[in-house]
């Protein structure tokens, strides 16, 4: 049962996962938090956490949604449900799109397409802190993060890595 | 992407540098994380479907087993730090998140259009819990209407 629910929800999220990906991420907190109860909200922001950890687009995530629904299967059909329809899709939709090109529609849907993910991404935003900044000193780490990725260069994966290392520690 | 293209355009010479950013361009308004849709994209202009599905695969794999390696060890191992740990690591992706969502957003903050747009956006889907096919099926339509002075 779980199977095939998390086959469907990650299907319908690979196909209207505009935007690269954020973008999906109040909809599969809706989905796996608040209807399926597969994992709480802490866990959902721990995931996508450890989806920065690894290489990959955040939409990899799905591969942890889909072991704690239903185990290393879960995992498998997550994954697989997230990536193949939006593979298929871009395979044929994208000779047709590359025929549009120059096409005046091409451009206003680009044009159109880009406040409407940010919007999704804000929510997404305000989604995964309400699973996260419960404490003082994970407050204090999404703000030192936020700061420090907006005035330096440095890597994501490594600065997630050290707070996890920093967090082992300190969070007990 | 810069690593992506490195590979595609310069080492292997699979595409030339015009062909490639119509890939990207391609990979980055249809649905699907950008880095696997490229993959596809290229596979498939260079093996046909066979390409593609490879392609797909390898972009994925890597990610996948790195993460089913971590699941192991942070949500079964139920060790006394990993709790700590995996908090700190969800507050400090909060914060990848909102630096992401501020640096997308600057660019725009000129444009009256684009903020209503996106904090009508945010509101229907976190005040109204609108889902992600309704607020794409409300929003697109009007941000097609309101932005259709300009090029992209």
């Amino acid at each position: 049962m779980n199977l095939a629910r998390l086959a469907l929800v990650f299907t319908i999220l690979s196909l209207l996962g505009f935007g690269g990906g954020n973008a999906i991420i109040p909809q599969m907190h809706a989905d796996a938090v608040k209807k399926y109860h597969w994992i709480t909200s802490a866990q959902f922001t721990q995931f996508y956490g450890l989806g920065k950890l690894s290489p990959g687009p955040t939409t990899s995530m799905a591969a942890l949604v889909g072991y704690a629904a239903a185990g290393a299967l879960g995992a498998v059909v997550a994954t697989v449900a997230v990536f193949v329809p939006a593979g298929i899709l871009v395979y044929t939709a994208g000779h047709w799109w590359e025929r549009l090109r120059g096409n005046p529609w091409r451009e206003r849907f680009a044009r159109a397409i880009k406040p409407v993910v940010l919007g999704l991404v804000w929510a997404g935003v305000v989604t995964l802190a309400r699973g996260a900044a419960d404490a003082p000193l994970t407050i204090g780490l999404a703000v030192v993060a936020t700061i420090v990725l907006l005035w330096t260069d440095w890597n994501q994966s490594l600065l997630v890595l050290a707070a996890g290392i920093i967090g082992a520690f300190a969070l007990r | 992407m810069s690593a992506i293209r490195r590979e595609v355009v310069r080492r292997n010479r699979w595409l030339g540098e015009d062909e490639f950013l119509e890939v990207l361009s391609i990979a980055q308004l249809l649905p699907g994380a950008n880095p696997p849709n490229v993959a596809v994209l290229v596979g498939s202009r260079l093996r046909g479907v066979a390409g593609g599905a490879i392609a797909l695969a390898a972009a994925v794999l890597p990610g996948f087993t790195i993460l089913m390696v971590l699941a192991a060890i942070a949500l079964d191992a139920h060790l006394p730090a990993t709790n700590g740990a995996l908090r700190a690591c969800a507050a400090v992706a909060v914060g990848l998140t909102l630096a992401n969502a501020i640096e997308m957003t600057l660019p725009r903050r000129r444009s009256v259009v684009d903020l209503a747009i996106i904090a009508m956006v945010a509101a229907f889907v976190l005040v109204l819990h609108a889902s992600l096919a309704l607020t794409l099926a409300v929003f697109i339509p009007v941000s097609l209407v309101l932005t259709r002075r300009e090029a992209a």
